[in-house]
């Protein structure tokens, strides 16, 4: 099965790419469920949008009025409306296909700061979002009306609502993945994940490194992904780029994606392709991180890639036939460097590849 | 080994530095003759007793604290990271928001926001830094714990004049004392524990203790005789102290700390280590160092940040309230700082590296004005805007808020001159009250 998917799907950059940048580096670009568009955001409070039916992808308005990052957005099933969060903790929700977009809603308060996760649920009732605040909170996608706290006391990092719409899964600081039950709004079990973790390894080093740093499910709710870097350390955060597969009626974990070496960087995003395999990219110190591409039935991945490093985030476009793959792009800075007498920060690529169709 | 000074009464010793019968009398005369002795001695006897005891508290984050996210935020700018900024008990100052315990003591603190120094590199800015950056004459000089132990000696306590808490290993770190004698190096307390065996083995009685020491002191002084006295005053200096910290054990007892001050700085190694730092203020020690390791974030930098700032915070800012309280932030100078801050440009690694460009120091209590902030930075915080202070100004800056004197500014190394601080700054006057 193996070499049939290895001369399918893999990724090779090319000349005759899209890539589409932005002068700021991003957190995350995501098709619309339509297809129509491409979403984007980061460290510079905007959302970024493409107009993706046209030739060459067509760069709209922004929308505008969120602060610090914007590290996480999702999208309502069958509407067009965008949810976002930022680390202010405004959460907003958005007509993202409107020429020039106003909130439906916006939360300036949602929680006392850095919101670092949001899902939207299957029925596209209810968005989650986790972040600072000790809790969980789910919000009405309607109004934005808070419909329920789950207290998750460490520093959340993911959410994910499973395809049946019956549960949640919260990922934290310390690598605990809670499963919630959301009919009767209480705690069911707790994954473990702590491998991603790490704290006090020599009693000279008081951070708190890595977490479970994003969740996601297969299409049919079998697997669940949990993604970060294995056995993390502090001040330079190197460790091995890693996605947990668990399997989600046992809980039990059932593989270890790791990617990379121990001086490597964090997986940020990992997605099933309908195909059953995990796509997965990491990003490291500039030039480091991986596209990766694995079967959970299999011991190794079937492709990987060097030459698609510091990958932040991969979507796949819903017709199968494309794949965004952001990525950031910023160089080390000690010292002093001008170019042109200017201090230039970190901008972002979003490379748009062709990728088989799925059959 | 350095030859003998060839004038060693330039030198102080640190008895010259206790209140003398003859300064007290001095006094004394003077206040006679201004309106009798009866009201004016002891206010003078105070202060010139106050003056002796200035002390200085040094917080040391190894590695590098961002100043984006502590202590000047630009939040909402193209560098400016996640973060908000919080106002501070100081109207118009404002500080990152990993830092509210902080912000309420901000009445106590200054912040110099143009700190803009020569090196971006650890193994050479850790030493720059913490020596002031001399002009180059060939020799290492001091860091700033045994500058101060060698200018104004221990305090009326008798404990040693330069402590050093840290996680990890402990002992008598010479190689601060650069060139002066290595009596003037730092005592560590690895984790806040004493020396090992420092306390007498039950198993010897006071009489064998006694011989021992006689026995000691005989071969030392034996020894002595065919050396220079600097070259052996180190070792006997060691046994002095060790004789001082024996009798007083009790500050390396945590029992005799509440349950409070412990909730209140944090169980964790830093609050431990800053608590740990306040007992020894508290108990007399003239220089406290307090060090924390790690603080290099090259990648993740705001996790890191929000790891590590509020374990900074929370002990720091009792630290402060607990010096106002016991009405010792008067004598008690409170430095925080790093070798540089850290870069304006976010990495891919979601890093920041290194920048001594324009960065930040925050100090607070004896001579330092408090609720200020010096300097500034760009709108994006990548450099200074206006005047720029090196390294060398605080130093200028310290010493002249500990009051020595003008005519002690000079070592006097076998011979050479050596000026305490770098010749070309001088101190900040706006921070200085």
């Amino acid at each position: 099965m193996t070499p049939e998917l290895l001369k399918r799907y893999q990724l090779t950059p090319s000349d005759n790419d899209v890539v589409l940048e932005h002068d700021r580096q991003l957190w995350q670009a995501r098709f619309s469920g339509c297809g129509h568009f491409l979403i984007a955001c980061g460290y510079d409070a905007t959302i970024q949008r493409w107009d993706m039916t046209a030739e060459p992808p067509r760069l709209l308005s922004p929308l505008t009025g969120h602060n610090g990052w914007v590290q996480c957005l999702d999208f309502q099933p069958g509407q067009q409306r965008l949810l976002t969060a930022d680390s202010w903790g405004q959460l907003a929700c958005w007509p993202f296909a409107d020429e020039s977009p106003q909130p439906i809603w916006r939360l300036p308060q949602a929680h006392d700061g850095w919101i670092r996760a949001l899902a939207v649920s299957p029925d596209g009732q209810l968005v989650a979002t986790g972040g600072n605040g000790s809790a969980v909170r789910l919000w009405s996608t309607e109004d934005g009306k808070l419909q329920c706290e789950l207290p998750h006391p460490r520093r959340v990092f993911s959410v994910c609502f499973h395809p049946d719409g019956q549960s949640l899964v919260s990922g934290d600081l310390e690598g605990v993945v809670r499963h919630w039950d959301l009919a009767e709004s209480k705690e069911a079990r707790r994954l473990d994940a702590s491998i991603l973790y790490s704290h006090d390894v020599d009693k000279e080093r008081i951070q708190h490194c890595g977490g479970a740093r994003h969740l996601h499910f297969d299409a049919a709710g079998k697997w669940l992904l949990c993604g970060g870097q294995k056995e993390p350390g502090g001040g330079f955060a190197k460790g091995t780029p890693c996605v947990l597969v668990y399997d989600w009626d046992s809980g039990e974990q059932r593989r270890e994606m790791p990617m990379g070496d121990t001086s490597d960087g964090f997986s940020y995003d990992a997605r099933f392709h309908p195909q059953g395999f995990v796509m997965a990219t990491s990003c490291a110190f500039p030039g480091k991180g991986h596209v990766w591409f694995w079967r959970p039935e299999d011991d190794e991945a079937f492709f990987s890639s060097k030459k698609l490093p510091n990958g932040r985030s991969i979507s796949l476009h819903p017709d199968g036939r494309r794949l965004a793959l952001l990525t950031s792009d910023s160089p080390n800075a000690n010292g002093r460097p001008l170019k042109d007498g200017e201090y230039v920060g970190g901008r972002a690529k979003i490379r748009v590849l062709d990728f088989p169709v799925t059959e | 080994m350095n030859p003998p000074p060839s004038n060693c009464r330039q030198l102080c010793t640190p008895r010259e530095h206790t209140v003398s019968r003859r300064r007290l009398l001095g006094a004394a005369a003077c206040a006679a003759g201004v309106g009798g002795l009866g009201g004016l001695l002891e206010p003078l006897v105070a202060e010139e007793l106050k003056k002796q005891e200035k002390q200085v508290l040094f917080v040391w984050l190894d590695g590098g604290i961002s100043q984006l996210e502590s202590w000047d935020p630009k939040p909402n700018t193209q560098f400016g990271g996640p973060y908000r900024a919080i106002p501070t008990s100081v109207p118009g100052i404002h500080i990152g928001e990993l830092l509210p315990h902080t912000a309420r003591q901000m009445h106590h603190l200054s912040i110099v926001r143009n700190m803009h120094t020569q090196d971006n590199s650890h193994s050479a800015g850790v030493g720059r830094i913490n020596r002031g950056d001399p002009k180059n004459r060939g020799v290492v000089y001091p860091y700033l714990g045994s500058a101060v132990a060698k200018l104004m000696g221990p305090t009326s306590s008798g404990l040693p004049p330069y402590c050093w808490v840290k996680p990890m290993s402990g002992g008598f770190k010479t190689a601060d004392a650069g060139f002066l004698p290595a009596k003037y190096g730092a005592l560590a307390f690895g984790d806040g524990k004493p020396p090992e065996n420092l306390l007498q083995s039950d198993s010897i009685t006071p009489e064998e203790n006694e011989a021992r020491n006689e026995l000691r002191t005989m071969f030392n002084d034996r020894f002595a005789d065919r050396r220079r006295r600097e070259w052996t005053n180190a070792n006997s200096y060691v046994f002095d102290v060790a004789d001082t910290l024996m009798k007083r054990m009790d500050l390396f007892d945590e029992s005799k700390v509440s349950e409070r001050d412990k909730d209140r700085y944090g169980r964790h190694a830093l609050g431990r280590h800053m608590l740990m730092g306040r007992r020894l203020i508290e108990a007399g020690v003239r220089f406290v160092k307090v060090n924390s390791y790690f603080w290099d974030s090259h990648g993740d930098n705001f996790n890191a940040c929000e790891s590590l700032i509020p374990q900074f915070d929370q002990p720091f800012a009792a630290l402060i309230e607990d010096l106002h309280d016991r009405g010792m932030l008067d004598n008690v100078l409170v430095i925080a700082m790093s070798e540089f801050g850290r870069t304006p440009k976010i990495n891919s690694h979601v890093g920041r590296d290194h920048w001594p460009e324009a960065w930040s120091v925050v100090m607070g209590g004896a001579g330092i004005r408090s609720g200020h902030v010096v300097g500034k930075t760009n709108q994006l915080g990548t450099f200074i805007d206006g005047q720029q202070y090196d390294i060398g100004h605080l130093f200028h800056t310290w010493f002249r808020a500990l009051e020595i004197p003008q005519g002690m500014m000079e070592y006097d190394n076998n011979g050479q001159p050596l000026p305490v601080a770098n010749e070309e700054c001088s101190p900040i006057k706006e921070l200085l009250t």
